[in-house]
């Protein structure tokens, strides 16, 4: 015993001159730093990434049964798309390098298609543009798949194809690049720290546009206006989409700190999960004090309306504002939900809801609560009406937020308007009504259930 | 019975020779109902129909019997008493409500006799039923026949059962419990009831923890008015935007006042007397009673007004009120009705939970 453990400490003298030794030859402090941003940034890009699960789980667990495996498996075949298309162009619509003038790089990127990145960090880098580009194209699959939530249950495969590649190269880039890459909403300073905007009000409109153009699924609305509730067939992939979903946005709000440096993607993070938690409680509560009955599906939206909302806002406001952002994004996406009921309009996993509303609510909040201490921290913008008094960057945000929905509502329309012309959106009434796990894929998500519903029926 | 069209319905009713007079006498009493439905007192409506409907289960009661005794089966060996639950049992029933029924005999003295009596009374409850529905009434969905077992057979039987249910206070049992707590003899021998009244009293004087299971039972159904005094209404379905006025308003205040009742051994039935009644022990003060009381009635009315349809032949209603077809007058008393009834509640919960815990 005594032996071994002479030897080993002998051995280990041995070693530590060694070790000290090659620390003299060893990276320097910017490399270390280098070498921890990408390290935080490619855990982000798998915490984005993991979102998928969260948004398969979501929409399935929001749908019936007959449309799961479609639903599940689109998601999974959208994402692999949308990498392509945006390795091939929709980075470089967001922030391509190639020399443009300058009015034009206001509106968009150019250059850098099929992007093919240096293979390390160059000198004086904060992180290798591989990792960004990582993380900015799990921020279009994001996008992407938000959108989905109104097509749910009755479009053709084929749209999801189509619009797919459409998505990722003229509607989301185009945003991206307005407020990220240095376009002209970001040099007019506009606040959206890691997209309640440019990625979940971009989604939750393109939603939109593709509900409204798909007309409402069979069996939602009667004749005299009245509404039916079309229950998802499986609220525990609710609950646990929301689970993942916030686990991952940690990734997506703190991680788009996009380094480590003194820490600040804490802070975030910290305000992120005080946004999410007030959600939760004020949309449980609310909708227990307005409809008699406490709503798990609301409670749910809750959770997911406080994290879009205080994605924009989480590195600008001090923690009690991230608080009262969350709150009164829980109770909007209540009555929000409501509303678009009654218009009519058929929101099957609650998109426009959670993504649009609450986005819209985190990315004007930031004009009311942003900090001018913090704004300069990140340094965007201005703080707003309640640190300064100012209502420069309320402003400021209200434009980013009507000048961007503008945008994708109207290209979503033409391009889902064409498509509708060209080949048509929606699957036949048989085809949805046998569902789409059939329809369009020749099996069933759950093959046994269905077959014996089916038995059923003709029985 | 100054009314001389009233009592000439009410003799017709008794005269009538089959099911299918009985069933058009049906249809007339209902199309006149209707249509008194807006002039009459809601309270004289009520007993108005009821005794008809009363007269009408007398009389189908007594077709059964001759049918039977035309079949060779004879005459009821020995007195019987037909039991009216539910809404009939309190004399509550609306133009469209179904049967809830249950049926007693006297015991017989030996196995044999006893068999022949089960025999004969269980033919007897099963053409009651069916004569009923081809009136238009539909079955109870909760299986409370006087044709089921379980709802129709001997006085020693009956004790037995409910001595056991008492014993044993499952969730079934205490709901079945406050649905003979209803019980109200409509045709036969008056004193067979009364003796499964005693019974209950008795079993509920030993037992005074199951009032607590009681109002477990009951507080399911919460009166439709929410925090902010706004009414909850039917979200989504054909009925969106209507008010459930059975469950959401006038169960719940059924339910708060048969559990006082209970507790007072008051073995009237019908929810306004029980509130006198309470009144008069002083168990509700003047005040209480008169809110109560304005609170039911109008629930007992706008309960009329709820969506009424005609399913292959039955009378039917699901109990939802369009709000729509309010007015705003109306509107605002049913709140402050809705709010007197979610206080009785309160108060009846409050009371049981703490007291008899």
């Amino acid at each position: 015993m005594v032996k071994k453990l002479l030897l080993s400490v002998s051995a280990l003298l041995m070693l530590f001159p060694a070790m000290a030794f090659a620390a003299d030859e060893g990276p320097s402090t910017s490399m270390l730093n280098m070498g921890l941003n990408s390290l935080w940034i490619v855990v982000a890009f798998v915490l984005v990434l993991l979102m998928q699960g969260g948004f398969i789980l979501l929409e399935t667990g929001s749908t019936r049964m007959k449309n799961a495996g479609h639903v599940a498996g689109k998601t999974i075949f959208t994402v692999g798309l949308c990498t392509l298309i945006y390795w091939a162009f929709g980075y470089g619509i967001f922030n391509g390098g190639a020399d443009i003038s300058d009015g034009l790089r206001k509106f968009i990127g150019w250059g850098d298609f099929f992007f093919s990145p240096t293979n390390s960090a160059g000198e004086g880098d904060a992180f290798p543009i591989t990792t960004f580009f990582l993380f900015q194209l799990a921020f279009a699959t994001i996008s992407l798949s938000i959108a989905w939530g109104g097509f749910a249950e009755r479009a053709k495969l084929s749209v999801y194809l189509v619009f797919t590649v459409l998505f990722s190269i003229i509607i989301y880039p185009v945003i991206a690049h307005w407020i990220w890459g240095g376009g002209w909403l970001a040099q007019d300073g506009a606040q959206d720290y890691a997209g309640s905007t440019v990625v979940h009000l971009t989604g939750a409109l393109a939603a939109m546009a593709g509900t409204i153009l798909l007309k409402p699924r069979i069996g939602k609305f009667n004749k005299d206006g009245s509404s039916n509730e079309i229950l998802g067939h499986n609220q525990v992939f609710s609950a646990l989409s929301v689970l993942l979903l916030w686990v991952g946005w940690f990734g997506f709000n703190a991680g788009s700190a996009l380094s480590v440096g003194d820490g600040f993607f804490g802070f975030v993070a910290f305000n992120t999960m005080l946004g999410a938690g007030a959600g939760t409680v004020a949309a449980l509560l609310i909708s227990w004090a307005v409809s008699g009955k406490a709503d798990i599906s609301t409670t749910l939206n809750g959770a997911l309306a406080g994290l879009v909302a205080i994605t924009a806002s989480c590195a600008f406001v001090d923690p009690w504002a991230a608080v009262v952002i969350g709150l009164v994004a829980g109770v909007l996406v209540f009555f929000s939900a409501k509303l678009f009921e009654k218009l009519r309009i058929d929101d099957p996993i609650y998109a426009l809801s959670v993504h649009g509303a609450a986005g819209v609510w985190g990315t004007l909040a930031n004009g009311i609560f942003a900090t001018d201490e913090l704004a300069t921290k990140v340094n965007v913008g201005r703080g707003g009406l309640i640190d300064t008094g100012s209502w420069h960057q309320l402003w400021v945000q209200f434009e980013s937020v009507v000048v961007c929905g503008a945008y994708v509502l109207v290209v979503s329309f033409i391009v889902l308007g064409i498509m509708k012309v060209v080949m048509g959106l929606r699957v036949t009434e048989e085809q949805e009504i046998i569902g789409l796990d059939l329809s369009e894929h020749g099996t069933y998500g759950y093959p046994e259930q269905m077959k014996k519903a089916q038995n059923n029926i003709q029985a | 019975m100054s009314d001389p069209h009233r009592s000439q319905l009410l003799q017709s009713i008794g005269n009538a020779v089959d099911a299918d007079a009985l069933r058009s006498l049906r249809d007339h009493v209902n199309a006149r109902m209707a249509a008194v439905l807006s002039e009459l007192p809601v309270e004289q409506f009520y007993t108005e129909l009821n005794e008809y409907y009363d007269a009408l289960i007398r009389r189908s009661i007594a077709l059964a019997e001759a049918d039977l005794a035309r079949a060779g089966m004879g005459f009821p060996p020995v007195p019987y008493a037909y039991i009216l639950f539910g809404s009939g049992g309190r004399g509550e029933q609306t133009l469209s409500s179904d049967q809830d029924s249950g049926l007693v005999y006297d015991d017989g003295s030996s196995p044999e006799e006893a068999e022949a009596y089960r025999h004969y009374f269980a033919e007897l409850s099963k053409q009651i039923v069916i004569l009923l529905e081809r009136l238009g009434f539909p079955r109870c969905e909760g299986n409370v026949l006087s044709d089921h077992p379980e709802w129709g057979m001997s006085l020693a039987q009956w004790v037995e059962q409910l001595n056991g249910w008492f014993d044993e206070p499952a969730w079934e049992s205490v709901r079945q419990l406050l649905i003979v707590a209803d019980g109200r003899c409509v045709y036969g021998a008056d004193d067979l009831v009364a003796r499964l009244r005693d019974t209950f009293n008795h079993d509920m004087l030993k037992h005074p923890v199951i009032v607590q299971r009681m109002l477990d039972n009951t507080m399911r159904h919460k009166v439709l008015i929410g925090v902010f005094g706004q009414l909850l209404k039917e979200q989504y379905g054909e009925d969106a935007g209507s008010l459930d006025m059975k469950y959401g308003a006038y169960i719940p205040m059924v339910n708060a006042i048969r559990l006082l009742a209970i507790r007072q051994d008051i073995r009237s039935t019908s929810t306004l007397k029980r509130m006198a009644e309470l009144r008069e022990a002083g168990i509700l003060t003047e005040s209480e009673a008169e809110s109560y009381e304005r609170a039911f009635r109008l629930f007992l009315k706008l309960r009329l007004m709820a969506t009424e349809k005609q399913e292959m032949g039955m009378y039917a209603n699901n109990g939802k009120l369009t709000v729509r077809k309010l007015t705003r007058d109306m509107i605002a008393e049913l709140k402050e009705g809705l709010r007197v009834g979610q206080r009785l509640q309160r108060r009846v919960f409050k009371q049981a939970s703490g007291r008899f815990r």
